[in-house]
């Protein structure tokens, strides 16, 4: 070994820098093959050794289509990946999985992709070779461009893992603080809530254990903090002593259609309701927790009436869902975003959390969640805070150098924060990408990346609902399809490697994987339970790998309760909600042409967007569906074709994201609207995130109609008896608890 | 089944389930729903045009009622509500080939192409079909699909076409198809099986929706296998094989079990069990 490394300047290389760690005896890690017959090869990197022709093999990895995490097995026939599943050892998917996982193939196989490096010539981009790419790549990050500290900043969707390391690697070189994590699908307001009235920002959540569960717009069968996980747990919720949900919002989600009660108090109140349940349970001393008199004081101003007259909700209404946390009791209650991505979104849940405290839920359906123990490898969750501190940099002419991963800004931001034209400004921009989407096309560097399924990687879920924290390993399901794309970690690799020598021991990120693995831990076993002598092997094979964490408790606070309904008089009456849905989630799936002939779960709506108001609004502005209407905020207006259902509060209007993209392939491209452009740059007060839910608009007929595509000749059963309904009470007589 | 034999003994192939049915079955093939844990969230769905090679018709031909999904989930909002609000939900339907014992499409076919295999499965023999329809508009399920155009160039432009299963063929223009509860896995099940010198066992074969169905709503199993799981809730929600006698829309009206369209004596193979809702909230 001609580099000396110290052992703890190794370790901190491979992600796992704390004390005590022991590190075995391990060789040189090297990319070796089969024939040199110096190791089992178990991954699918050989086809022509594996493939049996005729004979489906399935390979463990992890899905990489939201942040998640869901641990998959890949259907591997004659070299080339066919399908996906959930892979039953991991604890996030248990063997299940999602639409979005399903399609992941079409993405791989995405007719799209990008197949070679491009570099902006002029005005428009050619295609380079990749000694020309990394050399222009050298000349603006590598250690002798001269470009250091702030000057250079990072923007990548939700990473974790070994990504997350290198990525952290690298702009410690460089000496840059800025990585901006973007995703506009997150929990941060939630996170933010637990992390300062819990002790821990992402809790575990008992959903099977409660006896009710309380959801204040938190679409957790949908797109709420780990959905297929979240399925599972609601199976069982569902199962036994039937478990009763009732989801307050204003507009219909998926979990909002299968629950026992849908409540659509008024756009942005949700926060007077919760705190007039509290006083409610507070004033029936039904409550487990004692709270201070300060509180019951300032809870006193939430009495019914005057709920009621606020939030639409019937005072009747609210006495029952009270009474009804009261008799069920474990409950659960939870919120997202139609709650929480309000200006004052941090009190909404605060206040709605407030509920779980004096509920006694405390330890019992939310309990603390086993962390990972290494911190450098655990999740950086996306949120839209970053995208506003993004979007100042960039009018403040603050980078040089941006360099993006797995997240498209240009698209998702509001056009007011003109994100696009400050990209301009910016000298020189990367795109690690694979697809040419918004933010890749305007960079001037493009280094196209391996899909999901040809590329090595680590992930740590960001939720762990099990009792052991867990690490998913991501291997290639095959070889790359194309010749010119890399390995996101191969080219951050071979990036470090000039500026520290210590890099230069690991010919690939592979070898660099393996090291990392294999030097974890004593106590870190590779999915199967106990010790293995091991580990990389039993990693490959179960995909994830096992790490105990340290037991925690929940440390229950009480923060300042102060939720005030947010006034408007601006002129716009109506409350837009740019709503997020399983399937195309905030847009990254809208070239995947499966999840474009997939209709949406509860407009049915195919291939474009749709505004869903209710029947009260349409009447008011003469629409039927398929008219098309205009929606107009402060910042911009768009239209699309209404969708008239009774799954809508009448002041709001909702227009799914995911459309309207103006590239991102073929299937994308010039379809729908994106309802993100016509957001104003409101900010959450307390957590300075982007107030999504808050923009106001204004809504008119442009009287135009088209058909409007959408699965199902009929709105109802017409009498047919398709789907029948029986009540609780029978099914607890039947089935029930016995 | 050669053709010859179908022409001499047509009768034999048209037999309902009062007449004994059409076989001595070697497997029953069936499935349970439950709509109370179905979310609605189209895994299922999805997961079917990955197994089964379904092309995306686009927004023009969906709009025409020409998309393929052999597994769509429908979403019903209950009638004739005076309330202003949709106050318990919505209501969802995975709907499929219901595999029906004494099937309305198979006597209609005047090629047999689509006829009743041993496993109790509605087949459709793509090479033999010519295009009638007469299946698709006999069923009352409306779960076969008609390939109006040829999509193998325009829904799978490369490399999307390397994504395809190879376990079965993609249909060209003037086909009929529609769910065949996979039945290439019930033939790599069944071939396996076979070399290991053993019977089927349950779980043996999981249909594409079953696999990837996150809440488990879907179970799949034989019923001739009296201890499947399928058997098992077929028997405690009181749904038999065999003609529906009762005079009640349901058989039992105790528990949840129910078959759609029970009541034209198709003897549908899917169980649905009826979704349930808290009416005391």
């Amino acid at each position: 070994m001609s580099v000396k490394v110290n052992r703890r300047k190794f370790l901190k290389m491979l992600g796992w820098g704390g004390a005590g760690t022991a590190l075995t005896g391990c060789d040189l890690p090297t990319t070796v093959t089969l024939e040199e017959g110096k190791e089992e090869v178990v991954s699918y990197l050989m086809p022509e050794e594996y493939a049996i022709p005729g004979i489906g093999v399935w390979y463990a990895s992890t899905c990489t289509q939201c942040d998640s995490a869901c641990g998959i097995h890949g259907r591997v026939r004659e070299g080339r990946v066919l399908k996906l599943e959930g892979n039953p050892d991991s604890p996030i998917s248990n063997g299940k999985s999602c639409p979005m996982g399903q399609a992941a193939v079409q993405g791989h196989y995405n007719p799209d992709r990008i197949t070679s490096p491009m570099m902006r010539k002029g005005n428009s981009l050619q295609a380079v070779s990749w000694d020309e790419a990394m050399s222009a790549l050298t000349s603006k990050v590598g250690p002798d461009s001269g470009v250091k500290g702030d000057r250079v900043g990072m923007i990548t969707g939700s990473v974790s893992g070994h990504q997350s390391v290198v990525i952290d690697e690298l702009l410690s070189q460089v000496g840059s603080k800025n990585h901006y994590v973007h995703e506009v699908v997150n929990t941060s307001v939630w996170s933010a809530v637990c992390r300062d009235m819990l002790g821990d920002d992402m809790p575990r959540l008992n959903y099977d254990k409660a006896g009710v569960i309380l959801s204040f717009g938190a679409d957790f069968l949908g797109t709420w903090i780990s959905p297929v996980h979240n399925m599972g747990e609601y199976a069982k919720f569902r199962s036994g002593a039937r478990g009763t949900l009732i989801q307050v919002e204003p507009k219909m989600t998926l979990t909002g259609g299968n629950a026992d009660h849908w409540v659509p108090a008024a756009p942005g109140t949700e926060g007077a309701l919760a705190l007039g349940i509290a006083n409610f349970i507070l004033e029936k001393g039904w409550n487990t927790m004692e709270v201070p008199n300060s509180v019951r004081k300032s809870l006193a101003q939430y009495n019914l009436d005057a709920v009621e007259k606020v939030t639409g909700v019937s005072v009747n209404k609210i006495k029952r869902i009270a009474s009804l946390l009261s008799e069920r009791a474990p409950s659960l209650v939870i919120a997202g975003d139609s709650a929480g991505n309000h200006e004052n979104g941090y009190d909404a849940v605060a206040s709605i959390m407030l509920l779980n405290l004096i509920l006694g839920n405390v330890g019992n359906t939310i309990e603390a969640s086993a962390k990972f123990p290494e911190k450098s490898l655990r999740a950086k969750r996306g949120n839209t805070k970053d995208l506003l501190l993004l979007s100042k940099a960039l009018k403040d002419n603050k980078l040089d150098v941006l360099i993006s991963y797995n997240t498209n800004p240009v698209y998702t931001a509001p056009a007011v924060l003109q994100v696009a034209e400050g990209l301009s400004g910016v000298g020189f921009k990367v795109a690690f990408s694979a697809f040419p989407d918004e933010t890749t096309l305007k960079a001037d560097l493009i280094l196209p990346i391996h899909s999901g399924m040809e590329d090595w990687g680590t992930h740590v879920p960001a939720y762990q609902p099990a009792d052991e924290s867990v690490m998913t390993l991501q291997q290639p399901l095959m070889e790359p399809i194309h010749k010119e794309t890399r390995g996101f970690g191969d080219i951050m690799l071979s990036l470090l490697k000039l500026h520290n020598k210590d890099y230069e021991k690991f010919a690939d990120y592979y070898s660099y994987l393996q090291a990392a693995v294999a030097n974890m831990p004593a106590d870190v076993t590779g999915g199967v339970s106990g010790p293995s002598k091991d580990l990389w092997t039993n990693t490959l094979q179960k995909g994830i790998v096992k790490a105990k964490a340290a037991a925690n408790a929940l440390a229950p606070k009480l923060v300042d309760m102060r939720f005030k309904v947010q006034r408007d008089d601006s002129g716009y009456p109506m409350h837009l909600i740019p709503s997020a849905r399983l399937g195309m989630w905030d847009g990254r799936h809208a070239n995947i042409p499966w999840l474009q002939e997939f209709p949406d779960q509860i407009a049915k709506v195919v291939w474009s967007s749709w505004a869903e108001v209710h029947p009260k609004t349409a009447s008011k502005l003469g629409v039927k569906n398929g008219d098309y209407v205009r929606v107009t905020s402060a910042s911009g207006s768009i239209e699309a074709q209404v969708y008239i259902h009774k799954g809508i509060h009448p002041d709001a209007v909702a227009v799914p994201m995911g459309q309207g993209h103006e590239e991102h392939g073929r299937y994308a491209k010039g379809r729908g609207v994106n309802p993100l452009k016509i957001l104003n740059p409101l900010m959450e007060r307390r957590t300075g995130e982007l107030a999504t839910h808050a923009t106001r608009v204004k809504v008119t007929n442009v009287h135009k109609h088209e058909v409007l595509v959408h699965l199902g000749g009929s709105e109802t059963q017409m009498g047919r008896r398709f789907v029948r309904t029986i009540s609780a009470d029978q099914l607890r007589r039947t089935e029930g608890e016995a | 089944m050669s053709l010859e034999n179908i022409l001499e003994n047509f009768s034999d192939f048209r037999k309902t389930a009062e007449d004994g049915g059409h076989h001595d079955y070697d497997h029953r093939f069936a499935m349970s729903i439950d709509l109370d844990i179905c979310t609605g969230c189209n895994t299922c769905s999805t997961a079917c045009y990955a197994e089964n090679n379904l092309p995306v018709v686009g927004k023009e031909k969906f709009e025409k009622g020409q998309a393929m999904h052999w597994m769509r989930v429908e979403r019903y909002w209950q009638e004739d509500d005076e309330r202003d609000f949709p106050e318990d939900g919505a209501q969802f339907l995975p709907m499929l080939c219901q595999q029906c014992g004494a099937a309305t499409c198979e006597p209609v076919c005047p090629v047999a192409a689509t006829y009743h295999t041993p496993d109790g499965l509605n087949a459709q023999v793509y090479n033999r079909c010519i295009g009638s329809r007469y299946c698709s508009n006999n069923c009352p399920f409306r779960v076969r699909y008609f390939n109006f155009w040829s999509y193998y160039e325009d829904s799978w432009p490369e490399p999307l076409n390397m994504q395809l299963n190879p376990d079965l063929s993609v249909r060209d223009k003037g086909v009929m198809e529609k769910c065949t509860f996979c039945i290439q896995r019930i033939r790599t099940a069944k071939d396996t099986a076979q070399r290991e010198e053993r019977a089927l066992v349950d779980g043996d074969i999981v249909t594409a929706c079953a696999q990837a169905c996150p809440t488990g709503a879907i179970v799949f199993g034989d019923t001739q296998d009296p201890s499947s799981r399928v058997s098992k809730l077929w028997e405690k929600h009181d749904i038999h094989r065999g003609p529906f006698t009762q005079k009640k829309e349901k058989a039992n009206d105790e528990v949840r079990g129910y078959r759609i369209f029970d009541e034209l004596n198709v003897d549908p193979s899917i169980m649905y069990m009826e979704r349930v809702r808290d009416t005391e909230v």
